[in-house]
């Protein structure tokens, strides 16, 4: 039989076998190469409630497969394996194994929201390429990206004090990524400011630096701030049947 | 005093146009080969309708009780028009039974019959007792006795929908859109999933036809409310592995074949011309269009004519037909036909 599709067959699918006989006939080397089935033989049906219940996820259902997400995306342009189409055709009828073999293309989501505005059943495909990233990530399927690094470096801050230092989250960042605080183009900024910069500024930079001010009367706003978080977290960990925080 | 009009068929096309003639003081006979009035909705015991989600047996119960009460309707069970001679405002009429009728005008709704599904054995229907087909699955809800498999009487925890059974297939000399079934299969899909919630419903689909208003209340509305799921395959076969069916084809969309277990496969079948078209086109002298239906000659300046003169048609007689649809024929269809009964020397004079 010939084989129409060559492009659907995955290298990993090829199978020789050094030394094999079946009924009597040999059938090892090149010459004999398998190739194993690409049949789907189930569907696991909670992968759609799972991606719909992290944030932005919530309309995967609605998609009708149009195309017009793929169609308007600013990364497909680029890059056509980037295809949030075929994502959320593969979460909607639960074939995991072939969405978790894309997991390093589909954080790459620049969130220019082209997509948001081309989809005729309001999908939201931009929070379900958000919420997909975010289920690769609790599962385990990828590591922090290091955006995701520098957000939460910020929103600790946030959180705790109710304001932004922005030096303080570099640091962080940097720490935190396992990078040198001395980056060239850092220390250019930061000389230049130093330079150029009135006193009185750069003094009030560094107290704040120092004493890190907090915003009057936050110890409330942060209590209630952290409880949400920790409400969502448990909500999203309890979606994706995942253990109570701490345990991954 | 002019002479009745005869309409040939008790279905909601007749129904309709028995309705409104008896309400313009026009007398009617009804003939009805079966043995009761109401057409494939009562015979074929359906269960809520498009687009009311009215029980059938109320809303074409309800036409039928109106008509039964109307002392201008006669209404004949259980007999076939044999014999039918004459010209527009002198017809008559031999029934099977021996009884003469004389009809000023005809109108044929004589309907449609469902596909029967064993002309497509790779899709298990007849093999396997769990492949049913949209109108099993109708009586299954409207009886009450749910939906449950046929074979071990389980309720079955995944469904298949397979649309385009008996429509849109050249291989089996069917190539035409039954209209109805997409919709049909999007309102069985909920129902289902409103009375087994763990039940996953698949539609395998080529397209979805729910045209229309029926666009949101069915395609979106199963989709986003009910989470039916709807696969673009058209199914190679259906076969077993001892267990449960296995529903083989190719998902188009990611180009990758499937081979998936499913408790229950149900046929969206579609609607053949009736199995009696060709006796009635001999006796009523109607043409049939290229697919079997009684042909309708014009489309724009008469509804509801055949080639033959004071022999009007409407339903699905001519094709593949909603209910609604059918009733709007019906009433065009009596429109026409009261008008050659009362202006029967017009014609001649033309």
């Amino acid at each position: 039989m010939p084989i129409h599709e060559k492009s659907l067959i995955r290298p990993e699918n090829l199978v020789e076998h050094d030394e094999l006989v079946i009924d009597g006939v040999d059938v090892s080397g090149h010459w004999s190469t398998f190739i194993e089935t690409r049949a789907i033989s189930d569907y696991n049906e909670d992968l759609q409630d799972e991606i719909g219940a992290l944030g932005g996820g919530e309309n995967i259902h609605r998609c009708w497969q149009c195309g017009s997400c793929t169609n308007a995306c600013t990364v497909n342009a680029i890059n056509p394996d980037f295809n949030p189409r075929y994502w959320i055709y593969l979460i909607r009828l639960g074939m995991e194994s072939e969405l978790v073999r894309d997991k390093d293309i589909i954080w790459q989501c620049v969130s220019c929201n082209k997509c948001t505005y081309a989809c005729p059943r309001d999908v939201n495909p931009e929070g379900v390429m958000k919420a997909t990233a975010h289920w690769l990530e609790m599962k385990g399927h990828t590591e922090k990206k290091p955006s995701m690094i520098f957000d939460e470096a910020f929103s600790e801050q946030v959180f705790d004090t109710g304001k932004i230092e922005d030096g303080l989250v570099l640091r962080q960042f940097f720490q935190r990524t396992g990078q040198p605080l001395t980056q060239p183009w850092l220390v250019t900024l930061v000389t230049g400011l130093i330079k150029r910069f009135p006193v009185f500024y750069l003094m009030r930079l560094g107290l704040a630096t120092v004493f890190r001010p907090r915003t009057k009367g936050w110890s409330r706003a942060k209590a209630a701030i952290n409880e949400y978080v920790e409400e969502v977290e448990a909500a999203n960990r309890k979606a994706l049947k995942l253990d109570a925080k701490g345990a991954e | 005093m002019t002479k009745p009009v005869l309409i040939v068929g008790g279905g909601p096309a007749g129904l309709s146009a028995a309705h409104a003639l008896a309400s313009a003081g026009q007398k009617v006979v009804m003939v009805e080969k079966e043995d009761r009035l109401g057409g494939a909705p009562i015979l074929s015991g359906y269960a809520k309708l498009v687009p009311s989600h009215e029980w059938a047996k109320d809303a074409i119960g309800g036409m039928v009780s109106r008509v039964e009460g109307n002392d201008l309707v006669e209404v004949h069970l259980g007999t076939i028009v044999d014999k039918f001679d004459g010209n527009p405002g002198d017809f008559k009429a031999t029934l099977k039974n021996g009884k003469a009728i004389e009809a000023g005008a005809t109108i044929l709704t004589t309907g449609f019959t469902h596909f029967d599904s064993v002309n497509k054995p790779e899709w298990g229907f007849g093999t396997y007792p769990d492949v049913v087909t949209t109108t099993q699955v109708e009586q299954m809800l409207s009886s009450g006795a749910g939906v449950k498999c046929p074979s071990d009487g389980r309720e079955p925890d995944r469904v298949a929908i397979l649309l385009c059974v008996g429509s849109r297939d050249r291989q089996i000399g069917r190539e035409w859109c039954s209209k109805i079934c997409c919709t049909v299969s999007a309102n069985i899909a909920m129902e289902i999933r409103e009375s087994l919630p763990n039940c996953n419903v698949y539609i395998y689909y080529m397209d979805i036809r729910t045209f229309g208003l029926y666009e949101g209340d069915y395609y979106w509305a199963s989709q986003e409310e009910y989470k039916v799921k709807y696969i673009k395959a058209r199914i190679a076969e259906v076969t077993s592995d001892g267990k449960r069916l296995l529903v083989k084809g190719e998902d188009t969309l990611v180009k990758r074949p499937i081979s998936i277990p499913f408790d229950m496969v149900v046929h969206a079948i579609g609607m053949d011309p009736n199995v009696d078209n060709m006796t009635i086109s001999a006796v009523f002298g109607v043409d049939l269009n290229k697919y079997g239906y009684v042909n309708k000659t014009s489309t724009y300046a008469h509804l509801a004519e055949t080639n033959r003169p004071g022999v009007f048609v409407a339903g699905s007689a001519t094709g593949p037909e909603t209910i609604d649809d059918s009733i709007a024929q019906g009433q065009a269809a009596a429109m026409a036909a009261l008008n050659m009964v009362r202006n029967p020397v017009l014609e001649a004079a033309e």
